[in-house]
C-alpha cells in the first residue's frame, strides 16, 4: 500500500483523477498480453515530462519502483507489477507533436496508439512502418519498449530501424535526450538503439522521434495456397533465392487457416495444410515482373496461387492475418502466444520441431510465422483453469524455446523477455554476455528502480 | 605506466607478429602517438591473451584494422587486426556472411559483389579500412536513406571485452529482441567495448539495375534545389550527392562547377524511368552536361569519384565539420552557410548527401573548428538539424542552457565506458568528452 503522503504528493504531481489506488481501479493494471498477473500499488498517469520527472524523483525518496506501461498488449510479461511497484501509465501522453513530412520525421509522445499515428500519415500518404499486428491498440512508447516487428520486417526493419531520437527521463530523475532527428545525432554511443527494446528496464521514454517514409506508389499482394506447410516454406526460400526482398511473407497452418475462417469468410480452403500471403511494394512498373517471378516459384508447389485483385479481397487477407491471434479463443478458452525466431534456412526444421513438440506434449498448437524472417507464432491451446493442463503447456513452451536455439536461433524475435522468457536468456547468452547486459542496466539504473525483475536480474 | 613485456607477445602470437623496430612499425601506424610495439594477432584467443597482457601490466592498447592510430598509447600497444582477415562463410539462403575483422572493407565488397549480394556501407577509408572498423564507427553514409545506417548490418559478434574475456553475441536471425540489444549498441563504439573478431553481417540481394545520372551547376544553390524538386516529386534514389567545385575534379577529373551523382539501384525498369525523370529535373533546373550513366565500368568511376572524395574527409576530421538539417530545409542551410564560409563552391570543401540533410565542410587552413562549428550549429538547430554527433550533443546542450543535460548524458557515457573497461586500457584515443 502507498501511504497517505505518496498518494496526496501524486495527485498533486498529476490531478486527482490520474492517480489510481482502488482495488478494482488497480486489476486493469494487473494483466498484460500474457496469462501472468500482479498487484500495483498505485497506477499514476502522467501528462507531460515535467511530471513524470517530478514522479521519479518522489519514488526514489521513497525507494518505491515503477513500471512503465503502454497499452500492456506486450506478450512477455514486461508489464506485470510482480514486485511492489507504481505502474506509470504513459496512455495520457498522447499527442503527435509535429508530423513533417518533407523531412521524413515525426515527434510523439509515448502513449500515441501506433493506429492513430498511422491514420494521420496516411492522410499524407506516409507510414511509420512498424505495424504489430496489435496496432490498433499498442502504443508507439510499448512498440519502442519492445522493440516491435509486425509483418513488413522482411524488407522494412523493425522499430529500431525507425526510430531516431528519444526523449528519456533516467532512473536518477534527470532529463536526456538520444539522437534526434537525423541519423547524425547519437552522442558517441548509440543510446537510442539501447533504450530500444530494453522494456522499460534503463529510462522512461516520453518523446519519440520517428523515421516516417512515403507510402509505396504500387501493392501486390498474393496467396498461395498449400497442401503441406514444408511446401509453404519452400516457397519462401525460392523467393529469397531469386532476389526478391517481400515486404511481407506471412504464413498460418491449417487450425488458423480454419479459425479464421470462422471470422472472415475469406474462402482459403479450410483443407489447406497452409497459407502464405505475399506482398510486394515499389514502382508499379516493377510490380508485374516481380508477381510473375513469384508466381512462377510458387505454383510449382502451391495447389492454388492467387493475386488480389481489388482493395477489398486485400483487405480480407489481412483481415485473415490479423485476427489470427484472437481467432482461436473460440476454440479453446486460453492460448499461449509464442515467439521464436531461427535463420530462414532452419524454418522447415523449426516447422517440424512444432509438430513434435505438439506431439510430445500432447497440446494442441496452432502456428502463425513472419516466415521471411523465421520467426515463429506457435499459438498453443489450453484451458487456464485445468492447473495440470496449464503446467504441460509451460513445458511445451519451454521446449519450443530449446528448440529454437538448438536451430540457432533466438528465444524472442520480437515480443521480448520480460518476466515469461527470463529464466531461459541464460541458455541463450553466454554469461559474458548476461555480464554486458548487466553492466548496461547498472550503468543507467544502479539501483533497479525501473521495471525491476524485468529481462535481467542485477 | 609499465613497459610493454615483448617477449610475452611473442609467446602469444609467435616472434614474427610482434613488430618492435620502429622503421617497420610505421607501416602499420598512423598518428603521432610512439607505441612501444605492433602486435599482430592471428585469432580470437591470442587477442584475447594480449588484452589479458595488457590488463596485468597495465599498459594501453589500440585497435586498428591494417593500420592503428596512435593517439594516447605511446609505449602502449598497437594491436592490427590484417592477419585476421577471412570471410569464413558467404550464406545465401540466409543473406548473412561470418567475417574476420581484419578483412578489408574494399576487398569485402568484391567477395560480396561476386556473389550477387550487396553490401550498402560505404567503406570510411578506400584502402585501409577493416570490416571491424566499419562497425567500430557505425556511421552512416550517402546510402543510409534506402538502406539503414551501418547499424542495420550487424546481427551479431565475437568480441574481445577490455578485460580479455571473450563474449560471443547474435545469430543469423534478422529478426532479434532477446536481452537488450548489446548488439546494435556495440556499433559505433569505436573499439571502447572491445575488439571485434567476428562478425556476423547481414547482406541484402544485389540491386537489379544500376544506374546513375550526373550533372554540373553553376551555383550549389542551384544544383541543390534540383534535389528539392526531386524529393518533391517523391523521387528517393539512392544516392542524392553534391560535391562544390573546389572538390569536384577529385571526384571525376576535369569537372568545371559543383558536380552532382544521382546513385539509382533497383530495378531495370523503373530505373530506366526514374533516370529520365532525374536527368529531365538536373537539366531543367540548371544542370549542364547532364548525363545517365548505364555503363558498368563508367558508373563505378563516378561512384568511386565520390567515395574518394568522402574518404578525404574522413580521413581529417580535427579539419572538418558536419551537420544535418532536414532535407528540405537545406536550401535554406546553404543560404546561412555561405555567410559564415564565403562562396560555397570556392570552399575547400563542401559535399552534400540531399537525402539526410548532410553537409561535410573541410576547412581552410587555420580555422577556428570549435568556433565555426558552434554557429554551424546554430543555423542547423534553427532548422531542425544538428552539428553531427558527441560534439553536436554538446553544442546543443549548449544553446538550450542546458548544462545539466550535458552532464548528464557525458556521466552515462563515461559510466558505460568504465563499466566495460574499468582500467581504461582499450582506444584510449577515443574522447568521450568533445
Ligand atoms: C493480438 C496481439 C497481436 C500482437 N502482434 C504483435 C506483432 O505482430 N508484432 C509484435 O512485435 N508484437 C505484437 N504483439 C505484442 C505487443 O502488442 C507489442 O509488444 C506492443 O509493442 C506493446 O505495446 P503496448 O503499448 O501494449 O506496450 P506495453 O505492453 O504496455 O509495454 C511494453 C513494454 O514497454 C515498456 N514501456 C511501455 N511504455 C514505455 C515508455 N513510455 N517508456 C519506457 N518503457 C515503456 C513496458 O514496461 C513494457 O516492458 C501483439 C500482441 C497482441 C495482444
Ligand atoms: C570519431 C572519429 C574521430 C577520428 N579522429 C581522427 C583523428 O583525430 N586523426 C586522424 O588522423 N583520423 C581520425 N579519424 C579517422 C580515422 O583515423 C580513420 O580514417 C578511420 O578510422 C577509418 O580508417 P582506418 O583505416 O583506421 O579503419 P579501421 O582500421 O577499419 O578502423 C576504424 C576504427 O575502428 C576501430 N577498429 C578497427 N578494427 C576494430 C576491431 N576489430 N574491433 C574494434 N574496433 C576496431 C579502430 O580503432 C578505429 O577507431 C577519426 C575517425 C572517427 C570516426
Amino acid at each position: 500500500m502507498l501511504s497517505q503522503t505518496v498518494v496526496k504528493r501524486l495527485k498533486e504531481i498529476v490531478g486527482e483523477k490520474n492517480v489510481v489506488t482502488d482495488k478494482v481501479g488497480l486489476l486493469t493494471y494487473g494483466y498484460d498480453g500474457t496469462l501472468l498477473s500482479g498487484e500495483a500499488l498505485g497506477v499514476v498517469s502522467p501528462t507531460t515530462t515535467e511530471q513524470v520527472v517530478e514522479i521519479v524523483k518522489l519514488m526514489n525518496e521513497h525507494d518505491i519502483k515503477l513500471v512503465p506501461r503502454g497499452a500492456g498488449t506486450n506478450e512477455s510479461g514486461g508489464t506485470i507489477p510482480s514486485q511492489d511497484s507504481v505502474v506509470i501509465s504513459f496512455t495520457k501522453m498522447t499527442k503527435i507533436h509535429e508530423i513533417d513530412t518533407e523531412n521524413f520525421v515525426a515527434v510523439v509522445e509515448p502513449g500515441v496508439i501506433n493506429f492513430d499515428l498511422q491514420v494521420e500519415l496516411e492522410k499524407k500518404k506516409f507510414y511509420f512502418p512498424p505495424d504489430p499486428s496489435s496496432f490498433k491498440a499498442s502504443t508507439i512508447g510499448g512498440n519502442v519498449g519492445e522493440c516491435s516487428g509486425g509483418p513488413k520486417c522482411f524488407k522494412y526493419g523493425v522499430t529500431r530501424d525507425y526510430i531516431l531520437g528519444l526523449e528519456v527521463v533516467l532512473p536518477n530523475g534527470k532529463v536526456i535526450q538520444t539522437g534526434g532527428r537525423n541519423f547524425h545525432s547519437e552522442p558517441g554511443y548509440d543510446l537510442t538503439r539501447i533504450i530500444v527494446g530494453a522494456e522499460g528496464t534503463l529510462g522512461l521514454v516520453t518523446k519519440v522521434f520517428v523515421r516516417i517514409i512515403p507510402m509505396p506508389r504500387a501493392k501486390k499482394t498474393m496467396l498461395a495456397i498449400y497442401d503441406k506447410v514444408e511446401d509453404a516454406s519452400q516457397t519462401v526460400a525460392d523467393i529469397v533465392a531469386a532476389g526478391i526482398i517481400p515486404t511481407t511473407l506471412e504464413l498460418m497452418d491449417n487450425l488458423l487457416i480454419n479459425t479464421t475462417e470462422d471470422f472472415t469468410h475469406a474462402g482459403i480452403p479450410r483443407d489447406a495444410g497452409a497459407v502464405l500471403i505475399i506482398e510486394v511494394d515499389g514502382y508499379p512498373e516493377d510490380m508485374d515482373g516481380q508477381v510473375k517471378t513469384i508466381g512462377e516459384i510458387a505454383s510449382k508447389i502451391a495447389k492454388e496461387f492467387k493475386v488480389a485483385q481489388s482493395a477489398v479481397e486485400v483487405d480480407q487477407i489481412w483481415t485473415s492475418r490479423r485476427s489470427a491471434f484472437g481467432s482461436v479463443a473460440r476454440v479453446r478458452p486460453s492460448y499461449g502466444v509464442n515467439d521464436i525466431t531461427v535463420p530462414r534456412s532452419n524454418f522447415p526444421k523449426a516447422i517440424g520441431g512444432v509438430l513434435k513438440v505438439a506431439k510430445d506434449f500432447g497440446v494442441t498448437i496452432g502456428v502463425v510465422a513472419h516466415a521471411g524472417d523465421g520467426n515463429l507464432h506457435p499459438l498453443i491451446l489450453f484451458d487456464q483453469r485445468n492447473k495440470e493442463e496449464t503446467e504441460t503447456v509451460h513445458a511445451a513452451e519451454q521446449a519450443l524455446c530449446m528448440m529454437a536455439l538448438d536451430l540457432e536461433g533466438t528465444i524472442s524475435g520480437e515480443h521480448g523477455i520480460g518476466l515469461v522468457k527470463k529464466k531461459y536468456l541464460d541458455k541463450e547468452f553466454t554469461p559474458a554476455a548476461m555480464e554486458a547486459f548487466r553492466k548496461v542496466k547498472r550503468s543507467f539504473d544502479p539501483s533497479n528502480r525501473f521495471n525491476p525483475g524485468k529481462v535481467i536480474d542485477l | 605506466m609499465s613497459n610493454v613485456n615483448i617477449s610475452m607477445l611473442k609467446g602469444i602470437v609467435g616472434d614474427a607478429f610482434v613488430i618492435d623496430s620502429p622503421s617497420e612499425m610505421a607501416n602499420y601506424l598512423k598518428g603521432q602517438g610512439k607505441p612501444a610495439v605492433v602486435v599482430l594477432p592471428g585469432n580470437t584467443s591470442e587477442v584475447s591473451s594480449i588484452v589479458k597482457l595488457a590488463n596485468e601490466q597495465n599498459v594501453k592498447l589500440a585497435v586498428g584494422g591494417a593500420v592503428a592510430d596512435t593517439q594516447g598509447i605511446t609505449g602502449g600497444i598497437a594491436m592490427v587486426m590484417s592477419r585476421m582477415n577471412q570471410i569464413l562463410e558467404m550464406d545465401h539462403m540466409n543473406l548473412v556472411a561470418v567475417v574476420e575483422p581484419g578483412v578489408l572493407h574494399k576487398d569485402f565488397l568484391l567477395k560480396v559483389t561476386e556473389a550477387g549480394l550487396n553490401f550498402p556501407p560505404e567503406p570510411y577509408e578506400l584502402e585501409t579500412s577493416s570490416v571491424g572498423g566499419c562497425f567500430a564507427i557505425g556511421d552512416s553514409d550517402s546510402k543510409s536513406f534506402e538502406y539503414g545506417p551501418t547499424r542495420t548490418f550487424l546481427l551479431g559478434f565475437e568480441m574481445v571485452l577490455p578485460t580479455g574475456e571473450i563474449l560471443d553475441i547474435g545469430n543469423k536471425c534478422i529478426k532479434n529482441v532477446s536481452g537488450l540489444d548489446f548488439i546494435h549498441f556495440a556499433v559505433g563504439s569505436q573499439g571502447t567495448f572491445g575488439i571485434f573478431t567476428k562478425l556476423l553481417v547481414k547482406l541484402l540481394p544485389a540491386p537489379e539495375a544500376k544506374k546513375a545520372v550526373i550533372g554540373t551547376f553553376a551555383s550549389m544553390h542551384k544544383a541543390n534545389a534540383t534535389f528539392n524538386t526531386l524529393i518533391k516529386r517523391n523521387v528517393l534514389p539512392t544516392r542524392m550527392n553534391l560535391i562544390n567545385a573546389s572538390l569536384a575534379k577529385n571526384a571525376k577529373p576535369g569537372t568545371e562547377g559543383q558536380f552532382v551523382i544521382i546513385d539509382l539501384q533497383g530495378f531495370k525498369e523503373s530505373g530506366k524511368n526514374i533516370a529520365n525523370e532525374v536527368a529531365a529535373v538536373l537539366t531543367l533546373g540548371g544542370g549542364s552536361d547532364v548525363k545517365i550513366i548505364e555503363d558498368e565500368v563508367e558508373y563505378e568511376q563516378v561512384i568511386n569519384g565520390w567515395l574518394k572524395v568522402r574518404a578525404d574527409l574522413n580521413s581529417k576530421p580535427e579539419q572538418t565539420v558536419e551537420f544535418a538539417v532536414g532535407p528540405m530545409k537545406m536550401p535554406q542551410a546553404l543560404t546561412q552557410l555561405e555567410a559564415l564560409t564565403g562562396d560555397l563552391g570556392a570552399y575547400p570543401g563542401v559535399i552534400v548527401e540531399g537525402l539526410l540533410g548532410f553537409v561535410g565542410l573541410a576547412l581552410p587552413e587555420g580555422t577556428d573548428k570549435l568556433d565555426l562549428a558552434r554557429k554551424v550549429n546554430k543555423l542547423a538547430m534553427s532548422l531542425g538539424g544538428n552539428v553531427k554527433g558527441l560534439l553536436g550533443h554538446k553544442l546543443k546542450a549548449e544553446v538550450y542552457n542546458d548544462a545539466e543535460m550535458w552532464k548528464q548524458t557525458a556521466s552515462l557515457l563515461s559510466e558505460l565506458r568504465q563499466q566495460f573497461d574499468p582500467k581504461g586500457i582499450l582506444n584510449p584515443g577515443v574522447s568521450l568528452e568533445p
